[in-house]
């Protein structure tokens, strides 16, 4: 009997008469080929459940690349050898959370050098490829493969990125014996789960800053990678092995003119979802914009929020405050961040600060990023590139002018901030209009960065 | 493909039922074209803004989304820049940056713009120019009808409710071959069902771990399919589709108003063209459809390269194969599984000239010889006897 790798799944063939399938549970009878068939992911554990029952195997998955040789070890600091340490004691599967800036690349550098496996790295970002090159590329000599950003390279040592690996696990998912999920909490929402699922390998690695909270989505990502075996925060390693932190809000009013049309921008928004709930008691947001669109009123709602909160995310006050600031810190090395990337534009235009969006190509980022480190660039303004994963730990000052995605986003942005160096502070300015609903969204934030990780409570 | 907060479709029970666009639709979609007119030479950023505002006039929400989105990749973003935007960037902001601010912005500006052989503000036009958001919006050449974005728009809108596909099943007569190979070069897999109700055969096709749940896995490659599809003389599509959160039955068929693919080439060979050529002249009674149907012959499928049907009675069928390079062990094997696979009268025609091995063509009433041209009046009066015989025996 073989059981063997077929596109992202097992098939079990020439099975004897006598075998019952329901003792193996992941096995379904298909139809459209004659046999038994199950997700690859469930490899290990279905050969070695029909070798305990005596089933004779002839043939299982295993990793097909030979395992790298010669990586180098790495030396951890405590946190991180408790973090490695408890994700040996969980069976080598479990997600690793600790705050940006921390060294969650480490701990997974460290576990693939204990591993001795081939392995496949899954990133979100292009700019993560390339990161996570650089990093694998300074404890192992061989050539680093690459799946994304319109590569398609294999090796022993391999980085993905989700899509690419989305795409191309059914030739990919029998090479590899271990996973190291980057920001893994972007699985367990169905997106791009099968990626997991379609692989045979048995040892798994996640890692997160921002863990999904208990619920579906925390128990698929156990499922597919395994539950948080170790959790730090921000508050718990911040002014030891993360840089302090100095948050500044700062709240600014709006230009009497610009009060005046957001304002009044605003009332025709109210007026338009006051009229609309009045005769849709409890309808959704979706509910009303599609509905906005069949009247003059409701079409004069929906322009009238767009222009108000466009305003809102750089308006002359913010603006001037931006170029105090700017100027105020000329000499430290500083990110901007904001909503939208035309707002990037803006602001590159004005203060002559290079932009780092998704629309920038690879070569251009990586030479950004670069001139960054090294200083011939001293700030950066992004929407949204710089929010997850990127390392650029010489930043010292953030000055974040707007966000479009939450809190979430404002952790994985003041993370950046966080690396230590001798003698380093790191300083968060937050622009916020005054009589806007940016007031709560800051309080919030602040809440959520104060937040102490589980495994330090 | 569009988002399916996107789609015009309403939900009924357990299906998605299309809101096509259609002539209807043209007074507001002129409307929009227009404003897509109106930003000509203008940033792309700018007009994507203005579309995302409602348009002046009433129009159908789902609607106009999918048709923005549609008209949005059509027209072209042009790059228009004085300087290499890339080298205005590297030079621009390095300088700035190098001066630790002690100059105003604008002399780094009028000294960058000086060295690249520029004004300064030609230099800040370019600095961006090459970005997708900032390129220059062009229409198309030829700008397209307000029908043809009708056509376009639902094809994006079937197209991207299967892209949330698991599995589909097809019926379809003529032109099912290219279907077939583009299928399984996608890697689905792709069998023949029977169904329950002893309804004709289905083409199903799906992907290997759509065994297990409901993925989108396979959306891409199913939903590739679908303007290849409005070739095939007749088709329905039957799919199940995860849409606004919950699984319902999608069902699109030969009178859906989608643009089709680029048409296929009509005929493999000069050979089948003469052939069909001269079946139309000889014989007005019997129609002949170019890759009719796959039909299951074991474990494998076969594409028969034609069928001849009577026009009057269309349960006369005979299916007609024309066999390039054979050896009498091929043709043998070949004729067995046809046997085997309990199929309407088969005949296949056999060049004699492209024998391979040595040996005769194997004598049988499924099997016509000729020499590079078909004998068509010979194929036809095999017909005539194949399937009065099955009649008779039916009968």
């Amino acid at each position: 009997m073989r059981l063997t790798f077929d596109r992202g799944t097992l098939l079990l063939e020439d099975a004897p008469p006598g075998v019952d399938v329901a003792d193996f549970p992941g096995f379904l009878w298909d139809e459209r080929v004659g046999a038994l068939r199950a997700p690859a992911r469930l490899a290990y554990a279905l050969a070695a459940a029909l070798r305990r029952r005596d089933v004779p195997l002839t043939d299982a998955p295993r990793p097909r690349l030979v395992p790298p040789s010669g990586i180098r070890p790495v030396t951890l600091r405590p946190y991180q050898h408790a973090a490695l340490l408890a994700w040996r004691r969980a069976g080598r599967r479990g997600v690793v959370v600790l705050p940006t800036g921390a060294g969650k690349t480490r701990v997974a550098l460290a576990a693939l050098a204990a591993t001795r496996t081939p392995c496949l790295v899954l990133v979100p970002t292009r700019a993560l490829l390339t990161q996570w090159t650089r990093a694998l590329g300074e404890i192992y000599d061989g050539p680093i493969g690459r799946f994304g950003d319109g590569e398609r390279v294999l090796a022993p040592l391999t980085v993905a990125t989700f899509a690419g690996a989305y795409r191309h696990m059914p030739v990919l998912g029998d090479r590899f014996g271990m996973l190291v999920v980057d920001e893994a909490h972007h699985f367990g929402t169905g997106a791009f789960d099968e990626a997991l699922e379609m692989s045979i390998a048995p040892v798994r690695l996640g890692l997160t800053a921002t863990p999904p909270a208990p619920g579906p989505v925390a128990a698929r990502l156990a499922t597919l990678v395994g539950p948080p075996v170790f959790e730090l925060g921000v508050a718990d390693l911040a002014g030891s092995y993360l840089a302090p932190l100095e948050r500044i809000t700062w709240r600014l009013a709006l230009d009497e003119d610009e009060r005046r049309e957001y304002d009044a921008l605003v009332a025709v928004y109210r007026e338009a979802v006051r009229v609309f709930m009045g005769n849709h008691l409890g309808a959704t947001w979706e509910e009303f914009l599609r509905e906005a669109a069949r009247t003059d009123e409701g079409r004069r709602g929906v322009a009238a929020w767009r222009r108000a909160a466009r305003l809102l995310s750089f308006p002359r006050c913010k603006r001037e405050a931006l170029a105090l600031l700017l100027a105020r810190h000329r000499e430290q090395r500083t990110l901007v961040f904001v909503a939208h990337n035309e707002t990037a534009y803006a602001i590159a235009r004005e203060h002559l600060i290079m932009p780092l969006t998704s629309d920038i190509g690879r070569d251009e980022r990586q030479a950004t990023l670069e001139r960054f480190r090294t200083g011939e660039l001293r700030a950066l303004v992004s929407a949204q590139v710089l929010n997850e994963g990127v390392d650029v730990p010489e930043a010292e000052v953030g000055i974040v002018v707007a966000g479009r995605m939450g809190e979430r986003e404002h952790v994985q942005r003041v993370g950046r901030l966080l690396r230590p160096a001798a003698g380093k502070r790191a300083l968060l300015y937050e622009l916020v209009v005054a009589q806007s609903g940016e007031v709560r969204q800051a309080e919030r934030r602040g809440a959520r960065l104060a937040a102490p990780g589980r495994s330090a409570a | 493909m569009l988002p399916q907060g996107d789609l015009p479709l309403r939900l009924v029970g357990g299906g998605a039922f299309f809101d096509f666009l259609g002539p209807q639709d043209e007074p507001w979609l002129r409307v929009l074209m227009g404003e897509l007119a109106r930003f000509e030479g203008r940033r792309r950023r700018e007009l994507a803004e203005r579309l995302a505002e409602p348009l002046p006039c009433e129009t159908p929400y789902f609607k106009r989304r999918a048709a923005t989105r549609v008209l949005l990749r059509l027209w072209r973003r042009e790059r228009v820049a004085a300087v290499p935007p890339l080298e205005a960037r590297a030079r621009l902001f390095v300088a700035a940056a190098a001066d630790g601010g002690e100059a105003s912005p604008a002399a780094h500006v009028a000294d960058v713009a000086a060295a690249m052989g520029v004004g300064g503000d030609a230099l800040l036009e370019s600095l961006f120019a090459d970005l997708p958001g900032e390129r220059i919006v062009r229409a198309p050449e030829p700008v397209p009808s307000v029908a043809e974005v009708v056509l376009r728009t639902n094809l994006a809108v079937v197209q991207a409710a299967l892209m949330r596909a698991s599995t589909i099943e097809l019926q379809v007569e003529g032109g099912v071959r290219p279907i077939v190979r583009l299928a399984k070069l996608r890697g689905l897999l792709c069998v023949v069902a029977e169904p329950a109700d002893g309804g004709a055969p289905r083409l199903q096709l799906s992907g290997p771990f759509s065994l297990f749940r409901h993925t989108l896995l396979y959306g891409r490659a199913l939903a590739e399919l679908v303007p290849h599809l409005a070739w095939c003389a007749r088709f329905e599509l039957r799919a199940a589709c995860a849409l606004r959160g919950r699984i319902v039955d999608v069902v699109v068929d030969s009178g859906a108003p989608i643009f089709p693919a680029a048409a296929p080439t009509p005929f493999d060979s000069k050979l089948e063209e003469r052939f069909a050529r001269d079946v139309g002249r000889l014989a007005p009674d019997w129609d002949l459809v170019r890759e009719p149907e796959a039909v299951r012959a074991g474990r494998t499928l076969i594409f028969p390269d034609f069928l001849l049907r009577h026009r009057i009675h269309a349960e006369r069928r005979v299916l007609v194969e024309l066999a390039g390079f054979w050896t009498p062990d091929y043709l043998a094997a070949k004729l067995a599984r046809l046997r085997e696979a309990d199929l309407p009268p088969f005949i296949l025609c056999v060049d004699e000239e492209r024998a391979c091995a040595l040996g005769e063509v194997p004598e049988s009433l499924s099997i016509v010889p000729f020499r590079r041209r078909v004998d068509a009046a010979a194929v036809l009066r095999r017909a005539e006897e194949l399937t009065l015989t099955a009649r008779a025996s039916r009968g």
